[in-house]
Parts: structure tokens; sequence; C-alpha cells
């Protein structure tokens, strides 16, 4: 990102442009996401009431408790942060170690073994949403943490392989080389030559399967129906949809405010990995 | 996008094959790294691709025993009106909102595609909406939509526009009008930055000759940018496309598919088919069906991209 330089000239016109089209897309773009924010610590009468200016900046932590106490959004958030680690864990080492398979070794079966990686990122999940539920029921996965960790992997996996292949492929041979030559086989070679000149793929890989695991929905919905299992976004559902009695407009806030900040931080934090991946080119919709 | 693809086209057989066999990275090796990505690809892609089509052929159910019945599950789901209806909605729904996204994400790249004062939190800020997720968004969505009380309607109250008191979720019209809304905001952030990577890539040269012949902004930008992302413009449209075609999540979250099936969308149709009505066999019909749609309009976009060249 340092690396870029001004595209274009400014003229004053054009300076102007962009300050007041800035400061208005600025404020289009955070305004409801902080409003969101807003909403998670008013009391629920508040948030279904036309606003009034004696009770609308009431704030209360309320909602946060009662997200912990009246509802079992805590245990679903539990399960969404496992599922969700254990997804981008599994994700980035699969991906590491075919990227560098495909990228350094020559082997018969490499390109037909990459096309067919290539082919399932054109197969949306969604379109062989039956089959896939019916093959994991077939393996005892349904219902479980693993299974979704392992639908989660796959879903994941030909992003990151991409990913993969393409940090190794940046990665001088000499280097590697070197690595060979002191007679280190090929873990260690990968793990204390490779390791540190990859690491940013890596992030890049697990981050993208982390936040596609913590908001992904409708195979959390199909393969997990123990409530005890829920993830986050199932969870929310029953309490918008009234599962728990009247629906509850200050537990749903907390609990989508719940929903983001894992996000936001990670994003953040981990800006640069984010936007090189996307910018690799291997982006699923 | 375009580089990755230029160097696997560049590089000849000829190199790889007069490589020696390699003693440092035995082919076996190789295969063996590769193995367990392609193990989790074969297995929950692969194989439940190949059983769906045995499965589409028999009346399938969740608990029981099931029988072979020829194509009768996709006579059943051709001549099912509701699966053609869900079909033509999802299409209209793509229709609407692939424009808006495009623009949109058009238009806040170039705010953000130069290193001008602010344009790195600007880029973070509009990308933010897509890193939440539709998901989480749609759950705030929910709130804001509530007659009287909603963010929207007190918004459009204020502006002269409504009185505040639309159930936006409970009308076909009203609430596909305000998911589209809703995804047009969330994810422009993806299309912008895509085709902000592509447009770091042009050289500031080309830049300064269009602006020395005197063309104004929205020449450069028909004559110069446009024509050398348009690449990752078709990219980007292809993601959107396939995105919009396989929605599910802020309708069912939003409207339920309702009111009756008025915003059922096509994947939420197959979730129905499957989950609520209990016929596996024709709802896998109509996932081949999808994944036959998905194909063609992947094709037809390669193509056209194809066409021009």
């Amino acid at each position: 990102m340092a690396t870029i330089t001004g595209v274009e000239r400014d003229t004053r016109v054009k300076q102007l442009l962009y300050l007041v089209g800035g400061a208005l897309a600025l404020l289009i773009f955070i305004v409801p996401l902080a409003f969101g924010l807003f909403r998670s610590v008013q009391p629920s009468d508040v948030i279904v009431a036309a606003p009034d200016p004696a009770t609308f900046f009431d704030l209360t932590l309320e909602n946060f408790g009662n997200l912990f106490a009246q509802s079992n959004l805590g245990r679903s958030i539990m399960n969404s942060l496992i599922v969700s680690i254990a997804a981008a864990a599994l994700t980035a080492a699969v991906a590491l170690l075919a990227g560098y398979g495909f990228s350094r070794f020559r082997f018969r079966l490499s390109p037909i073994l990459f096309g067919i990686i290539v082919v399932t990122m054109m197969v949306p999940f969604q379109a062989i949403l039956t089959p896939l539920y019916l093959q994991l029921n077939a393996m005892r996965l349904t219902d479980t943490r693993i299974g979704l960790i392992l639908f989660y992997t796959t879903v994941n996996l030909p992003f990151g392989v991409f990913v993969m292949r393409n940090s190794f492929a940046s990665v001088p041979a000499e280097l590697e080389d070197s690595g060979h030559v002191d007679g280190a086989g090929t873990m260690r070679t990968l793990f204390s030559v490779l390791w540190p000149l990859v690491v940013p793929g890596v992030a890049t890989t697990a981050l993208y399967a982390f936040l596609v695991s913590w908001t992904e929905f409708l195979g959390a919905l199909t393969i997990i129906t123990d409530p005890d299992l829920y993830t986050l976004p199932v969870d929310m559902v029953n309490l918008q949809q009234g599962a728990y009695g009247q629906i509850d407009f200050g537990l749903l806030a907390a609990g989508a405010v719940v929903a983001m900040i894992p996000c936001v931080i990670l994003y953040a934090a981990l800006q640069r990995f984010y936007v090189r991946g996307l910018a690799s080119g291997a982006v699923k919709g | 996008m375009t580089a990755t693809l230029q160097t696997e086209t560049v590089r000849t057989p000829a190199t790889q094959t007069r490589r020696p066999r390699s003693l440092t990275h035995p082919p076996r090796t190789g295969l063996l790294l590769v193995l367990p990505a392609v193990a989790f690809v074969v297995v929950f892609v692969g194989v439940p691709l190949l059983v769906a089509i045995y499965i589409s052929l028999t009346n399938f159910p969740l608990i029981g025993d099931y029988r072979f019945i020829g194509l009768q599950n996709y006579l059943l789901i051709f001549t099912d009106p509701a699966f053609g209806r869900s079909i033509l909605y999802t299409l209209l729904y793509t229709a609407v909102v692939t424009g808006p996204i495009l623009v949109l994400g058009y238009l806040l790249a170039v705010m953000v595609r130069s290193n001008r004062r602010g344009a790195k939190l600007l880029r973070t800020v509009f990308f933010l909406p897509y890193v939440v997720g539709l998901t989480t968004l749609s759950f705030l969505m929910v709130l804001e939509a509530q007659p009287d009380s909603g963010a929207v309607n007190i918004v459009l109250a204020w502006l002269g526009i409504t009185d505040g008191s639309t159930a936006w979720l409970v009308d076909g019209v009203l609430g596909t009008i305000l998911i589209c809304a809703l995804v047009v905001w969330g994810v422009s952030g993806l299309t912008m930055m895509l085709l902000m990577s592509g447009m770091q890539q042009i050289p500031s040269e080309v830049y300064e000759s269009a602006e020395l012949d005197g063309a104004g902004w929205w020449r450069t930008e028909r004559n110069v940018t446009i024509p050398m992302i348009r690449r990752t413009i078709a990219l980007s449209v292809i993601i959107s496309v396939i995105g919009s075609m396989l929605a599910f999540t802020q309708f069912f979250i939003l409207t339920q598919g309702g009111p009756g099936s008025d915003t059922t969308t096509v994947v939420m149709a197959i979730y129905k088919r499957a989950f609520v009505q209990l016929q596996l066999g024709a709802a896998t019909a109509m996932s081949l069906v999808l994944v036959v749609i998905i194909g063609l309009i992947t094709a037809a976009q390669f193509w056209l991209l194809r066409e021009r060249e």
C-alpha cells in the first residue's frame, strides 16, 4: 500500500469535491453502524417507542447483562468462537501445505489437482446445500461442531490455497535452496526458512476464514439443529423470531454489536493483509 | 488478478519439462502436501455433487425408504409455479442491485484510489459494512424498519417523504426495496476495493498525458480508466451477480420470504423444500438447476468479456 503514488493531479475543484463527497460518504457509511452501537445501550422499551427526547438518551448496559443472564447467547458466542477459530486454523494449515506443494513441487497430477480446487471455487455451497447436508449426515457430522468446522474449512480452502500458492511463488528459490543445502528436510525448510516469508499469506487466509465463519448463516442453520450448539447468528434468529417469547429488541441490538466486535477489531488490526488478499484476486462472492 | 493470470500463461511447458527430477523437491512429497486440501474438496464438494445427481432422481426423504423415480422431480419443479417465481424474483433482485453496487463502488473507488489526505480512513470506513457482514446488518435493520420507532421511518418522516408509520417488512415490494438499499450500502465496499486495486496499477504517466490533452474528468475515466480496468470491472460484476443469485440471509432475517412467498429467493425455496417440506429429492433437483444457472451466468459473463478483445 505504501508504494502507491498519486494516481491523478488535483485541481481546486477536485479537492473541494473530494472534501465534500468524502465527508458526506463518511457520514452515510459510519452513522448507521454507530447508531447500531447506540441502540445496544438503549433500553428495549425506548427502542420500540417513537423517539421521545425525554427518554431517548437514557442509556444503560442492561442489554449486555441480559444477553448472558436471560438468553443463551453467551453459549452461542462461545460456539461461534470455537468453530471460527478452529476453522481459521485448519484452513490456514491445510492451505499452507497445499500452497507449498503446488508452487514448489512438480508432480504429474499437480495441474489436475489444482484444477479441481479452482473448479470447486466456482461451485457455491449454497447451490449444493442439500447434497452436502446428506453427505455430512451420512458421516454423522450434522449437529456437531466438528462438522461445521470441516464445512467452513472446505468453504474457505480454495481461496486459501490460491493465496498461499501466490505467497510461495513470490519467495526467491535461492532462499529455499540454502535451507536444503544445510540438510534440512521439507518440513524443517518450510517452518524455519520459508515461514517468516509466507506469514502474511497465512494471516490473510486465517483472517478471511475466521470472518467468513463468524458471520456465516445458512450453513450453520442447516447443519446444526441442537440449540446447545447454535452459533451466534442462528441463535439471534431465534431471539428475533420470538423463540424466547416476546421479542427483546435490546437483546437483538446487543447481540448484533457483539457479532460486530471481532470483525471490526480484526479488520482494523489486519487490514493490510485482508486487502492484499482481496487484490490477489481469488475472492468468492 | 490480471498479473496472476498473465504469469500463468507466460510459463511455457518447455521450462517445466527441461527441469530435472528434483532431489530437494521429490514429486511424492509434493503430492502428499496437496493431498489434504484435495481430500477436503473431493469429500465435501465433489462427492456431494455426484451423489446429488442420483438423489435428484429419487423421492429421497430425510427418514425412511426411497425409490428411483426418474425425472419426476425435475418435472415437478419445472411445473411448480413457486419455483419458477423464486427464480424470477431472484433474477429481478439481481438486476436491481447489480448496477447501483457497481456505480457506487466505482465512485467510492475514485474517491479513495489516490493517496490524498484521509483516503486510507475513507477506504477503511467504506469497507466496514462488508466486513461486518449482511447477517449482522440485517439484524440491525430489523430494529430500524419498525413503524414509528425505526430510524428508516424517522428519517423519511423528517424529510417529509412518508408519515413514518411504514411497516416495511410485511409488504413484498417495500421489503424488497429496503433489502436492496441495505445490500447496495453493505456490499459496495467490496466492489470499491477490487476496482481500487485495479485503478492503482494504472501508471500515472497515462493520466498525465490525458491531462495534457485537456481531457476532463469523465472523459479521462471513460477513455483511460474504464478500458484499462475492464477485466477487474468484469470480475467484480461476476462476483456481485453470483452473490445476488445466492441471496438468502438478508431475506430470511428481514422478510422470512414473505408475505406469502413474495420475497422468496431460489436458495430460500430450496431450503424450505428440503428442511421444511422434507422433500430432499426435489430440493436436490432444484439445487442442481441452480448450479447450472450459476454456471451459465458465469460462462456468459466470461464470454461477453472475451468478445470485446
